[in-house]
């Protein structure tokens, strides 16, 4: 018996790098942005990152983000399957914070949902990139549906996000984790560092000071250690992130990657962020 | 009963009560002289009306017994005093009193054998209780006094010889204490404990029915709103005019309508502030004894408290008590806010000038609904009265973490989000936000109520005084230059944040003005100014 063909998909909020999505044949479903009265895909093509953080501060009104709907759902993945692949291991954005998985759904459920399985990352960025990278790769050397499945969840047990919010404006702005931002207090500057783990963001630090929060991120990497990979995150902020990996250099592996977050993340979290995503090596046992 | 203390060799429970009253109100007719031998040209000395505070507090307790044993008196006294202690002055005192009431047991008449004995016990238990005695303060008045007793002297002599003494050992505390005598003062608490001894040895005051305390309206400044607990309901304040006002009896019935009560005036006008679940009683009241009502001020503390829940979030609404939770002390509007919007679960109004009492934080640590209780005391002259209150409870575990500025409660509060974050416990939680407070510099910046010379500085009065860490540091005519030079004495080489907290009345667009021109030459520091709205303080600073 040939094995089946298995490709994996995913949203645009995974972050993955376009090289790494080309390398591994990885199809990304753009979510998007709305501003002002326009809705825009993040598809690396309409909407321009560096642009968007540049005007982000400057907006009059805090910009949305949207999930993609059921009907451009079933279109990606009937296109897809119509260029010959068997199955498709579909991984997303969390449930708890995004409606992306059940448009994601519905729109399996039009096609052919038995060729269609639907993962949820219960992670944000590339605490979900780590997933599909490593998805991808066991697809592409031929690995069949379940071991797939079962590598994302040793991959998801064993990966973490943390991040430092540079300025509460934005959390406070989105309303998107309403009571995050409430406990984290309005009156003074407060960097918080904030972690996601499944499918909750939750603060698990406050610091006065810049140094003192990056301090904090640079021992929470140190907990994850041995690293298997390493991506550094950002929001506009990319020198910050270069410099934050410069300072754990010694425990970051060769591959590690320095990312900018999606706007669909960036626009409620706010320029100047940085963060990390980890996978300890104990992923492989 | 006409028995007079001075020729009688022995007294019982209702003059010991007249005796007691006539200490508490010399005492109370000395409160600015008391209140003026501060240390410090600062303005928020105020030895004075600590005392006087804690011992209205004490009269209180006994005001309207008919009791013959002095022993039951005495105990009674002195459990109001330490219900009311204020203050470092004030918290000694209650335990001078206390230890007297110790000496005497259940003793129904108080002999001049039994005198000597209290007196002993009183300032072995008041030295107990200080961790690190300083001589030439209180302490030091209520040791030496005790060497002039004699037990072969009448309980009038004795009681003679103690004012005599102890007013000697007062004017000798310069001499035990180099501050006093830079600053060319004698002790102040060591003033009022003599104020007390002298009111109890005035022979004139031998008829209880006399015994009144008085209005302190002949204060400099108007009497501080003393501290309040926070709690719901109503905030009431009101001001009764009129002639032949009976002070004493408007604070019995304001203390059967509410809590936080405060009653001050004379004859002719009385200040009322009290918190109640109902404004219209005490109104009511005040109307009926036919008092002109003026200056009412009513705020509904509920809703108040309900804004600050909503900002919060309706989580902190739903979530069930804490584990652990924080009562602080703190000045201003703006001040009180930061520290709500860190979580602090319950805020005493107070500090500068306005300590609260050892009764005030027991109410806040009884109210408060985690079993583990951080107090932030946020004042040197408060962690006293807090560390009494936490070792007088048993229910709650109860931890001073001994703050002694507001910019250092806050960032222990900031530690202590961070420490729940965390979820550590207890023990680990009161060790961070201790870590968190030595990493501070606190400047303050308030302004010199006399001339002085002190730490090398020449301070002329009104003079802007920069007061780093509690040690005078700078002094200038503007805050500007004050700051400045404040600023220069502190390292901040590894400082990222300075924050100005403006107080009453200073604007925060002349804070960032200030900022402006401080980064002229400061670099490397990022500056942030918030509203504090604290008294006394036009500037608070804190430097991380």
């Amino acid at each position: 018996m040939t094995s089946r063909s298995i490709r994996i998909a995913a949203d645009s909020v995974c972050d993955l790098p376009a090289e790494l999505r080309d390398a591994l044949g990885v199809h990304i479903i753009p979510t998007y942005v709305n501003i002002g009265g326009e809705s825009i895909a993040d598809d690396g093509r309409q909407l321009d990152r560096a642009r968007f953080y540049r005007e982000l501060p400057k907006m009059e009104s805090q910009p949305t983000t949207a999930a993609p709907s059921p009907g451009d759902a079933a279109s990606f993945y009937r296109e897809i399957l119509a260029a010959g692949v068997d199955e498709i291991i579909s991984i997303h954005v969390t449930e708890t914070l995004s409606a992306t998985l059940n448009a994601m759904r519905l729109g399996a459920e039009a096609v052919d949902s038995d060729r269609i399985t639907l993962v949820d990352s219960r992670q944000l960025t590339f605490g979900m990139g780590m997933q599909v990278w490593v998805a991808a790769e066991l697809a592409k050397a031929g690995a069949d549906r379940d071991s797939i499945l079962a590598a994302i969840e040793q991959v998801c047990r064993h990966s973490k996000v943390y991040a430092i919010i540079d300025s509460m404006e934005y959390l406070r702005r989105s309303g998107r984790v309403n009571a995050l931002a409430a406990s984290l207090g309005s009156m003074l500057r407060i960097k918080p560092v904030i972690a996601v783990e499944s499918g909750e963001v939750s603060s698990i630090g406050r610091l006065r000071t810049w140094t003192r929060a990056e301090q904090r991120l640079r021992d929470l990497v140190h907990e994850q250690t041995p690293l298997d990979r390493l991506a550094i995150l950002h929001v506009a902020n990319r020198l910050g992130a270069e410099k934050f990996l410069k300072s754990i250099q010694d425990i970051a592996p060769s591959d590690t990657l320095v990312i900018e977050t999606t706007p669909t993340i960036g626009t409620h979290i706010g320029p100047g962020s940085i963060g990390v995503a980890t996978l300890n090596r104990n992923w492989r046992q | 009963m006409l028995t007079n203390p001075m020729t009688n060799t022995s007294i019982d429970g209702r003059v010991l009560k007249a005796m007691f009253g006539a200490g508490v109100e010399h005492v109370s007719n000395n409160v600015a002289l008391i209140n003026e031998l501060n240390v410090f040209p600062v303005p928020d000395g105020d030895t004075g009306i600590n005392l006087y505070h804690t011992l209205q507090r004490a009269w209180q307790e006994i005001t309207s017994m008919d009791e013959d044993a002095t022993g039951v008196v005495a105990e009674r006294f002195a459990y109001g005093a330490l219900m009311g202690a204020r203050g470092n002055s004030g918290t000694i005192m209650s335990q001078l009193l206390t230890g007297f009431a110790d000496g005497l047991g259940q003793a129904p008449l108080l002999t001049a054998p039994l005198f000597i004995d209290a007196c002993r016990s009183a300032v072995a238990r008041a030295y107990a209780a200080v961790s690190h005695p300083v001589e030439g303060t209180i302490l030091t008045v209520a040791r030496e006094s005790l060497e002039a007793l004699s037990a072969d002297a009448s309980l009038a002599e004795n009681l003679a010889s103690l004012v005599d003494a102890a007013g000697t050992s007062l004017n000798n505390t310069p001499n035990l204490l180099p501050l006093l005598k830079e600053a060319g003062v004698v002790d102040a608490g060591g003033m009022g404990l003599l104020c007390f001894l002298q009111g109890i040895q005035q022979k004139q005051r031998q008829d209880e029915t006399q015994i009144q305390v008085p209005a302190i309206s002949h204060l400099e400044r108007p009497a501080p709103l003393s501290s309040s607990v926070e709690a719901y309901g109503y905030d009431i304040q009101f001001l009764m005019l009129g002639e032949l006002l009976d002070v004493a009896a408007v604070l019995q019935e304001m203390e059967q309508l509410g809590w936080s009560v405060i009653v001050v005036g004379n004859p002719s006008a009385v200040k009322v502030h009290l918190h109640a679940d109902n404004p219209a009683p005490a109104l009511d009241y005040a109307v009926r004894s036919g008092a002109a009502l003026t200056d009412v001020v009513i705020e509904n503390m509920q809703l108040q408290a309900r804004d600050f829940a909503m900002r919060r979030g309706q989580q902190a609404l739903d979530a069930g008590a804490p584990e652990v939770s924080v009562i602080a002390v703190a000045d201003g509007a703006g001040m009180q806010a930061i520290f709500r919007d860190l979580n602090c679960a319950s805020i005493i109004a107070g500090g500068a000038g306005k300590n609260p009492s050892t009764e005030d934080f027991l109410g806040a640590i009884e109210r408060n609904p985690a079993p583990n209780v951080i107090i932030l005391p946020n004042h040197k002259d408060v962690v006293q009265a807090a560390e009494q209150a936490a070792s007088l409870q048993t229910a709650k575990r109860a931890r001073i973490v001994p703050t002694t500025s507001m910019p250092q409660g806050i960032s222990a509060m900031v530690a202590f989000g961070d420490a729940t974050d965390k979820n550590i416990e207890y023990d680990a939680i009161v060790a961070a936000m201790e870590a968190a407070c030595a990493a501070v510099n606190t400047i303050g910046i308030t302004r010199a109520t006399r001339e002085a010379r002190i730490n090398g500085l020449d301070i002329h009065q009104r003079d802007f005084l920069a007061i780093i860490d509690g040690v005078i540091g700078a002094a200038a005519t503007d805050i500007e230059s004050a700051l400045s030079k404040a600023l220069a004495f502190i390292d901040i080489e590894d400082k990222e944040l300075a924050t100005l907290y403006c107080g009453a009345g200073f604007a925060i667009s002349t804070a960032n003005d200030l900022i402006e021109s401080l980064l002229l030459t400061i670099k490397g520091i990022e500056f942030e100014a918030v509203h504090g709205g604290q008294s006394l303080y036009p500037l608070l600073v804190s430097i991380e």
